[in-house]
């Protein structure tokens, strides 16, 4: 307490009263006057400060610290302000905030919440020390769980119904019964597939004429929207391991030509055999015959999927595969005339049918000779059992499993699954339910039961519930952080040392987790939350005006884009400063044609880039951010603007009024998005918020809704009489301006001018206690408050170079994670 | 005693006779009246204006392009023009569509942010086998929300919807199904038994959350109770092969399944409250001239194809309503005057006014059915030029439904539409 009260005591000493007062008259000598009066621009009264941060107004001197700091606010143009009396108006909104702060007895506990549904897969996959939940998609029963700000951890959004419970029951059973296996084991059989027994299924089951089977010579992979199956093992029968056994081959790799496909001549033919929701993916090599071995454990009821896993064979018409067939007639007249003529010689038409020219797809199906993996023949084997009982069903309940036994089988069980020691006589409802069943269902089924009424329980469930002890709730909330699953035995043990009290002891477990690969579930959830990347299609570019978008599924490439940034800004450590300053990104040849970047190898794979012509690089220059932020026809720089603000700057601005009247946008008008806003800021209720805004938009106007390059727009000048049908005139073009000015006076003429401008000291500084604010709603499930704690973050991270995984370190060590 | 009604029915999906009601039939205290039911449809991205707000208001208002397929209802139907619930522009805030409470200020309310289709699921209860039924295609709009804030998902597969209401198992799959229910029973009794007081008991910190958990088991263990009891039952027997015949199915198919199978669960009491949801996830392409998503189109920078697009979609919505509220029309009430249209409020609208603007203002709205007198195209807005709470109208349909309130969230009165008696 004593600790806390020092600095409140100190500034007072300091100061003086006067000095605090003289400071009051600077602050209302510069901003009362436009922050006052009828109309206070921005709904943003001076008075409302008080002397004082309260409770209720806390946000908007932390709010003015910030405009204060960029040199917003007051406007450069009409303030006299000098440098030295800005820095003491920053200074004394900061002490007074780091006052509040410190005197605030606001608790930093957080409220419990629900685990989301990907916590629930891995805690329960961890919890019965299995691979994963199972082959047989328990838990596709699951209600979605909603997104906030794209985060999928945020407590308010994760609600909890009898609708969950009921559903997690239902989850948790399907799971436990693919792992404990009553009764004897079932015989192994074999099935010999035959290529005619490979079956192309139908992408719909209201489709009703008949699915295509496999040639004696094998069975080739056409269309890659459609899986195959087996048809002597559409499911498994019972639950164990089975051997699997694929012989198949790489045919026809290169024959046609990338441009045609969208198969690059460079990527290897791949087979993906599907499990259920487990995936295993083999490079196959080319017009060489290989087996593919596999030992996987299966739950009953699972179905075997194979597909050949590409984003190529899209290109033409509606994406449908069919319409690529074309293609082998193209080739055959090119390149085999006389197969080409022995093919134009055999169609026949039937008297009531239309006929269709040489060049239709339809004649060309048999014929086709693009990259597709070949499969000869396949064996399944199984189910086969290590031991009987399986090996793990002994490590989670021992070998000869016993009602009587169950307290000293169940315990260790629900100490991970509640992450916490189990109290003394706690388990007794559970060792009941367990005796009490065991005379009708036997040993093993009852134990079972007691084993999903653990995992139904409320501390398994619900995360960071008040009763766990300090030690306990911190390593379940690291975990929870860093792998979204219960906390390791290590982990539980070196909290319990003290080993993680310090900074530097965080800083270790986190880069021990990283070595280890422990990290991934962040490495990929943090970001896809921090970027709203789950948005990207929920406006995507125009079908007809973006068709390299649509049919190379271009958005999964720019999702990958900006986890592999992420993923190598962390493991080498590079400071947080670079998602914006960065000259390079990680890009593969559909990117590569989005960006107009050259010497880029023709293939999928993704390779670090560095840009020369200073418009990409980093966070401000990837296409899902600037896809995400598009309409589907036209770019909004609004949108683009608060994006940037709310995610990369912390910068909230408020939402319109909701009696404003909303311009619909009009495509059609000659006018650029620029003049029709600054049509709308001619209203001085929107233009106050419109000029803080509005800037931190324009910058990206020379990207289009797909994130490529544009020197101008193209106006749509559609046939406004629709009945002359004539073609759309030749589409007028319109230069595009993409400068502006910020409120502090700093101008741009273009992206160049605004990324410099990003990576000012107040910018950098904004960026990086933006994204220290993003890991703590991340972790915390709610957003952080305490602006002098974070800011004590950020400095931690400044001694470090912004280095990121220590300024992660530097959040875990925070009070406001470890809720102190 | 209603052996007269079961009489064969013909265009609902084949010939079925009708069976016995199901709640009737259950015991012996028959409710004395007869039922009223509420039919709510959403979207979520409202309606293009100018093509579904008609030109002119009164009685004899002019039918709208968007409304067109509803042209023979009009002097039975009431479009509310100027109505809302006051929410600033963008998307996310068409899930107050029936509540006029967004999650995020739910604590602010005594019963969260709880939509009237669960408030009347609710005044249901235990009477009908399923207190309400909620249907979409490929995914929702979060419309439906219960009294915890928490989000009740439709059903978003006609199978699905079909299995729910109307598949009966076998006696050795009720069976099966009775062990189920009494396993997850014990376990809720275990869980219940160790934690139940210590959630009620919770810190001040975990409370609210806590509750939420209580609340659920205790919830469900009742559910469970009721099903077991609900099991021996059978179901009506359905027939929608009908619907899924061609080679192709379309959403139209789909969607007309899906009221077919509610038109026919209200008739044999199965249900008193349906939501049919118009997601933005669906692909509309099958619709004639729609080839882009809904949510491009809506973003049509007012380009006449697009336009078009969109309003080939919401007319799309609209038709599949209608044809559903002609079935209700047809079918005389079981143990009632009148049809059971007459008897079944329907509501058709979206928390979003329109899409294009991101405005959530002047949002669509028409209610037919339920034996109102109905109004023909009304402006709402008061003497001062403001707009209606929504809630106002919402009030008046709690009303009709028969529950006794005058307050239901944000409301400030009620709108003006009296019942006309069947």
């Amino acid at each position: 307490m004593q600790r806390i009260l020092a600095p409140a005591v100190l500034i007072a000493m300091f100061f003086g009263v006067s000095r605090v007062d003289a400071d009051q008259a600077l602050l209302r000598a510069h901003c009362a006057k436009c922050h006052g009066g009828k109309q206070p621009k921005g709904d943003f009264e001076l008075t409302a400060l008080g002397d004082r941060p309260t409770k209720d107004n806390v946000d908007l001197w932390e709010a003015s610290i910030d405009y204060v700091i960029a040199e917003e606010m007051p406007p450069a143009k009409q303030s006299r302000l000098s440098a030295d009396d800005r820095k003491r108006i920053a200074s004394f909104l900061q002490q007074g905030v780091r006052q509040y702060n410190r005197q605030s007895n606001e608790s930093k506990r957080i409220k419990p919440r629900r685990m989301n549904n990907r916590e629930f897969e891995n805690s329960v996959r961890d919890v019965l020390l299995i691979e994963d939940v199972g082959t047989h998609l328990p838990t596709d029963n699951l209600i979605g769980d909603s997104l906030h700000n794209g985060f999928d951890t945020h407590g308010d959004t994760l609600g909890f119904s009898m609708f969950h419970l009921e559903q997690y029951v239902e989850a948790i059973r399907k799971i436990v019964d693919a792992t404990i296996i009553s009764g004897t084991a079932p015989q192994p059989q074999r099935y010999e597939i035959a290529p005619t027994e490979i079956i192309s299924a139908h992408t719909s089951a209201n489709i009703t004429r008949a699915e295509r089977p496999g040639l004696p010579g094998g069975f080739d992979f056409l269309d890659p929207a459609r899986r195959a199956y087996f048809k002597s093992f559409k499911e498994a029968p019972e639950t164990g391991f089975y051997n699997i056994t694929i012989r198949c081959t790489g045919k026809d790799r290169g024959v046609y030509d990338a441009s045609e496909t969208g198969i690059y001549a460079d990527d290897p033919i791949r087979l993906s055999v599907q499990l259920g929701a487990r995936e295993r993916v083999y490079d196959l090599p080319d017009e060489e015959v290989i087996e593919i071995k596999m030992r996987e454990w299966v739950a009953a009821g699972s179905s075997l999927r194979l597909q050949y896993p590409t984003d190529g064979l899209r290109m033409r018409g509606n994406g449908n595969f069919k319409f690529q067939n074309a293609i082998t007639g193209e080739y055959l007249k090119e390149h085999d005339p006389d197969r080409y003529a022995k093919v134009v010689a055999a169609i026949k038409t039937p008297k009531s049918r239309r006929v269709k020219s040489v060049d239709s797809w339809h004649h060309w199906v048999d014929d086709w000779m693009g990259a597709r993996p070949r499969i000869f023949n396949a064996v399944v084997e199984g189910p086969f059992y290590e031991t009987w009982p399986p090996q793990r069903q002994v490590a989670l309940i021992g070998q000869h499993p016993q009602a009587v036994n169950a307290e000293a089988i169940l315990k260790p069980i629900a100490q991970r699954a509640w992450r916490r020691d189990v109290r003394a006589g706690e388990l007794e409802p559970f060792v009941h339910l367990v005796q009490s069943k065991s005379d009708n269902i036997g040993d093993v089924e009852a134990l079972k039961e007691g084993i999903v009424a653990i995992l139904a329980s409320p501390p398994f469930l619900l995360l960071n519930r008040d009763e766990l002890a300090p030690q306990e709730r911190f390593a379940a909330k690291l975990s929870y952080f860093l792998q979204s699953t219960i906390p390791d035995e290590e982990l539980r043990k070196s909290v319990a040392a003290g080993k993680l009290d310090s900074f530097a002891g965080v800083r270790q477990e986190v880069q021990r987790q990283l070595d280890q690969s422990k990290l991934e579930p962040f490495l990929r959830a943090f970001p896809f939350g921090w970027l709203e990347l789950n948005d990207i299609n929920f406006m995507a570019p125009d079908p007809d005006r973006f068709r390299h978008y649509h049919r190379k599924r271009v958005s999964e490439d720019m999702v990958d884009e900006a986890l592999h940034f992420f993923r190598y800004m962390v493991e080498q450590n590079r400071p947080v400063s670079e998602f914006i300053s960065a000259d390079y990104s990680f890009i593969n040849a559909d990117l590569a044609k989005v960006y107009g970047a050259d010497g880029v190898p023709q293939d999928s794979e993704f390779r670090r880039y560095t840009f020369s012509d200073g418009k990409r690089g980093g966070l401000l220059g990837m296409g899902a951010f600037l896809t995400v932020t598009a309409d589907s026809l036209g770019t909004s720089p609004i949108h683009r603007a608060i994006y940037v603000m709310e995610n990369f700057l912390g910068l909230h601005p408020s939402p319109p009024p909701a009696d404003v009247k909303i311009e619909e946008p009009d495509v059609r008008s000659a006018k650029t998005i620029k003049e029709i806003l600054e049509a709308h800021r001619s209203e001085e209720t929107c233009a106050a918020c419109h000029r803080a805004i509005d800037p931190y938009g324009y910058a990206f106007e020379n990207f289009d809704p797909m994130g490529a390059w544009r020197d101008e727009y193209l106006v749509e000048v559609s046939a406004t009489d629709s009945n002359t049908k004539r073609k759309a005139a030749k589409p007028e073009t319109i230069p595009i301006d993409a400068s502006a000015g910020f409120q502090n006076g700093s101008e741009y003429e273009n992206i160049h001018g605004f990324r410099k401008l990003m990576q000012n000291d107040a910018n950098r500084d904004r960026f990086v206690r933006c994204f220290i604010t993003k890991l703590l709603t991340y972790a915390n499930g709610e957003e952080p408050h305490d602006y002098t704690e974070i800011n004590d973050i950020l400095a931690k991270s400044a001694e470090n170079d912004y280095r990121i995984v220590d300024t992660i370190a530097a959040v875990i060590d925070s009070p406001l994670f470890r809720e102190e | 005693m209603i052996s007269s009604r079961r009489t064969v029915l013909k265009g609902l999906g084949g010939a079925v006779s009708l069976p016995m009601l199901e709640s009737r039939a259950r015991a012996a205290n028959l409710p004395s009246k007869v039922p009223t039911r509420f039919l709510v449809v959403g979207n979520p991205f409202g309606a293009h204006p100018d093509n579904f707000f008609p030109a002119d208001f009164g009685k004899d208002f002019t039918i709208s392009p968007t409304l067109e397929s509803l042209n023979w209802l009009k002097d039975r139907m009431t479009v509310i023009s100027h109505t809302d619930h006051n929410m600033v522009s963008g998307h996310g805030r068409e899930i107050s569509f029936l509540s006029g409470v967004l999650p995020s200020d739910a604590q602010a309310f005594p019963e969260k942010n709880l939509s009237i289709d669960q408030l009347f699921a609710r005044h249901v209860g235990s009477q009908v086998r399923y207190p309400s039924v909620g249907a979409a295609i490929d995914g929702g709009i979060r419309m439906s929300w219960t009294a915890n804030g928490v989000e009740k998902l439709p059903i978003t597969d006609p199978q699905k919807l079909f299995d729910h209401l109307f598949l009966n198992l076998t006696a050795e799959e009720k069976a099966i199904r009775k062990e189920m229910y009494s396993r997850n029973r014990s376990i809720l009794d275990t869980v219940g038994s160790r934690f139940a007081d210590e959630l009620k008991n919770a810190s001040k910190l975990d409370q609210e959350r806590a509750e939420q958990f209580e609340t659920s088991l205790r919830e469900l263990e009742r559910s469970f109770s009721d099903r077991s009891t609900w099991l021996d039952r059978d179901k009506p027997s359905y027939d929608i092969t009908d619907h899924f015949s061609q080679s192709e199915v379309t959403i139209a198919n789909r969607y007309d399944a899906i009221f077919d199978m509610i038109a026919y669960a209200f008739q044999t009491d199965l249900t008193r409250v349906a939501s049919v949801e118009f997601p933005a996830s669906l692909s509309y392409t099958d619709i004639d001239g729609v080839n882009r998503s809904y949510h491009g189109c809506t973003h049509n920078g007012r380009q006449e194809d697009l336009v078009s697009e969109l309003v080939a979609i919401e007319s799309f919505q609209i038709a599949r309503l209608s044809r559903c509220l002609r079935k209700l029309d047809s079918i005389s009430e079981p143990g009632g005057e009148g049809s059971m249209l007459d008897h079944t409020i329907v509501l058709f609208g979206s928390g979003m006014g329109y899409g294009g603007t991101h405005s959530n203002r002047d949002l669509p709205i028409m209610v037919a059915g339920g034996g109102f007198k109905h109004l023909g195209h009304v402006d709402a807005r008061d003497n001062s030029g403001k707009n209606m709470p929504l809630c106002n109208l919402y009030v008046t349909l709690m009303q009709r439904f028969g529950i006794e309130r005058d307050k239901f969230n944000t409301s400030t009165g009620r709108f003006d539409l009296d019942f006309a008696g069947v």
